[in-house]
C-alpha cells in the first residue's frame, strides 16, 4: 500500500497495528502459560499469567485512545477506516481472551490442592493445543494479510467445539466414577469452557480481520459443534 | 438489497428510482485540451449525487455542462449527450433560459446581487413569470423558508443581500435558486467558504431539499460527500473512475485510484 501524503498518518496507523500485534502475542503467551500452569500445577507461572492481564488491559486502553484520537484527527476512509474500527474490535476480543486465560490461571491452585490425577486433565491438554494454534494463527495471518487463511481459521473453530464436547463428557464420567473428583473436574470444566470461549473470540477476530483486509463480511453462519447443551451423561 | 453497478456506470437503486439526468459518452474540450473523457453515468431523481476528485479532474466542468453555463466562454465545446428527462440539453434547439430555470446552480463563493434580500429572490422570478405583488411576497417567503433563512431575515427583507453573513448569503443564493422552481440543483463547493456551523446548516438544507429536487454536489470535502450524498462519483484526469453508492465508495471502493484518493495517498 502506498504511503499517505501525511507521513504522521502512516505512523499512527502503524502504532495501532503494533499494539494489535503485541496484544496478540501476549494473548498467545497467556493462553499457553495458563494451560501449562494448569497441567503442571505451576503456581508461579499461573501468577505471571494473572499479572500479565493488567498489561493486556493497559494495551487495550492505549489502543482505544490512539484509535479515537486518530479518527478525530484524520477522519480515516475506506481501508484506513476499516483498519481503525477493526482494530478497536479485535482489541476487545484479545482483551477478553486475556481475561479467560487469567480465569484458568486463577483455578490452578484449587485444582492442584484437590490432588488431581494427571490423566483427568489429559484431554484438556489436547484441547488447549488446538486453541493455542488458533490464537497464534489469527494474529499471524492478519499480520501477513492472508484473508483466505483467516476464513479457513474461522471455520477451524469447529474442531475446538468438537473437542470441548468430548472433554465435557469425559469429565462427567470421572465425576460419576468417584465423587472425590468432583471439585477438580468442575474446575477443569470451567477451564474447558474458557478455552472454548477463547476459540469463539478467535473466530470474531478472524471475521474482523477478514473484513479489514477485504472490505466484505464473511457469511454469518459458520459450523457449530458444541453439543454440550444437549448431551446427557452416559449411564 | 443487491445494488449492482452495470458497466455503463448506472446504479440500480432499490426503489428503481427514475433517472433524471443521463450522461452518455460526454467529451468536453477547453480549446484543444480534453477535460472530460467519454463520461457515461445516470443520476437518479430526487437524490443527492456527489462528485469528488482532485482539482482539475473535471468535476466542476461536468457540472457546468449540465446547464450549459460553459457556453458563456469561448472555445469550450461539449460532445455527446446529456439527457434531462430523456431530452438532450446539448441540442442546438434547447432553449437555454428554460434549461437554466430547470437546472439551478449555486457557486463556491456566495454571489448575492447588490440589491435587497427581497429583490435578490424576486429578480429571478420576474424574468420568467408575471405575478402580482401578493403572489411575489408569498413566493419570496416560501423560498426563504425552503432555504432555512426566513427566521433570520423576515424583519429585514429590504436590507442589502450583501449585509448578510457568508453562510446566510449562501442560503440566500439557494433560496434564489429554489424560487424559480427548478428540477435540478447544482451545487459547486457550496460550503467550502463557510464556517462549520453554516456548513452544517447547508448540509441540513441539502438533506431536506432532496425530497423535491435532484441535487448534484461537487465537493473537496470527502466527509461532506459521505454525509450528504446517496451516490458518489470519483473523477480523475477527466475520467469517471468509479460511481457507486456513497457508503460503498467510502468504506470499500472497488478501484485502487479511488481508495488512494479518499485515504489521502495520492500522488
Amino acid at each position: 500500500m502506498a504511503e499517505h501524503t501525511v507521513a504522521a498518518f502512516d505512523e499512527e496507523l502503524g502504532q495501532i497495528s503494533r499494539l494489535i500485534s503485541d496484544m496478540g502475542d501476549l494473548a498467545g503467551s497467556m493462553v499457553g502459560g495458563a494451560t501449562k500452569a494448569l497441567l503442571n500445577s505451576d503456581n508461579a507461572l499461573a501468577q505471571r499469567v494473572v499479572s500479565d492481564d493488567a498489561i493486556m488491559d493497559a494495551r487495550q486502553r492505549e489502543l482505544d485512545d490512539r484509535a479515537i484520537t486518530l479518527i478525530a484527527k484524520r477522519q480515516p476512509m475506506a481501508d484506513d477506516l476499516r483498519h481503525v474500527v477493526g482494530s478497536i474490535r479485535m482489541a476487545g476480543d484479545l482483551e477478553r481472551i486475556g481475561d479467560l486465560a487469567k480465569n484458568i490461571a486463577k483455578r490452578v491452585g484449587t485444582v492442584g490442592l484437590s490432588a488431581t490425577p494427571r490423566d483427568l486433565s489429559h484431554s484438556i491438554d489436547a484441547m488447549a493445543q488446538l486453541v493455542l494454534i488458533q490464537v497464534q494463527g489469527v494474529v499471524e495471518e492478519y499480520a501477513a494479510g492472508d484473508a483466505a487463511a483467516l476464513a479457513k481459521l474461522r471455520n477451524d473453530d469447529e474442531r475446538i467445539d468438537v473437542k470441548y464436547t468430548s472433554v465435557f463428557r469425559e469429565l462427567l464420567t470421572y465425576m460419576m466414577e468417584d465423587p472425590r473428583n468432583i471439585t477438580a473436574c468442575t474446575h477443569l470444566l470451567f477451564c474447558a469452557k474458557n478455552l472454548e470461549r477463547i476459540g469463539d473470540h478467535v473466530t470474531n477476530i478472524a471475521e474482523n480481520a477478514y473484513y479489514v483486509l477485504t472490505g466484505t463480511q464473511l457469511p454469518a453462519n459458520r459450523p457449530k459443534q458444541d453439543e454440550t447443551a444437549m448431551s446427557a451423561p452416559a449411564a | 438489497m443487491s445494488q449492482m453497478l452495470s458497466p455503463d456506470m448506472t446504479i440500480a437503486t432499490e426503489a428503481a428510482a427514475k433517472v433524471k439526468i443521463e450522461v452518455k459518452n460526454l467529451n468536453f474540450y477547453y480549446g484543444q485540451s480534453k477535460a472530460l473523457k467519454d463520461i457515461t453515468l445516470s443520476l437518479p431523481e430526487r437524490s443527492v449525487t456527489a462528485f469528488i476528485g482532485p482539482s482539475g479532474c473535471g468535476k466542476s466542468t461536468l457540472l457546468r455542462v449540465f446547464n450549459r453555463i460553459y457556453e458563456l466562454y469561448p472555445k469550450q465545446t461539449a460532445e455527446g449527450q446529456v439527457l434531462l428527462d430523456g431530452q438532450n440539453v446539448l441540442d442546438r434547439s434547447q432553449d437555454l433560459n428554460l434549461l437554466r430555470t430547470k437546472i439551478g446552480m449555486v457557486f463556491q463563493k456566495p454571489t448575492p446581487f447588490p440589491m435587497s434580500i427581497y429583490e435578490n429572490i424576486a429578480f429571478g422570478v420576474r424574468l420568467y413569470e408575471k405575478i402580482s405583488k401578493a403572489e411575489m411576497d408569498g413566493r419570496v417567503e416560501q423560498a426563504l423558508k425552503r432555504a432555512a433563512l426566513w427566521n433570520e431575515v423576515k424583519d429585514k427583507l429590504n436590507a442589502s443581500g450583501l449585509s448578510l453573513s457568508g453562510g446566510q448569503q449562501q442560503r440566500l443564493c439557494i433560496a434564489r435558486t429554489v424560487a424559480v422552481k427548478p428540477e435540478v440543483i447544482l451545487l459547486d463547493e457550496p460550503a467550502s467558504a463557510l464556517d462549520p456551523l453554516s456548513t452544517a446548516k447547508i448540509e441540513e438544507l441539502i438533506d431536506e431539499l432532496q425530497a423535491d429536487y435532484t441535487i448534484v454536489i461537487v465537493t473537496h470535502n470527502m466527509q461532506q460527500a459521505a454525509r450528504v450524498s446517496k451516490q458518489t462519483a470519483f473523477m480523475y484526469l477527466g475520467e469517471l473512475v468509479e460511481f457507486d453508492k456513497t457508503e460503498k465508495i467510502f468504506t470499500s471502493p472497488r478501484e485502487k485510484r479511488t481508495q488512494d484518493y479518499i485515504t489521502g495517498r495520492f500522488g
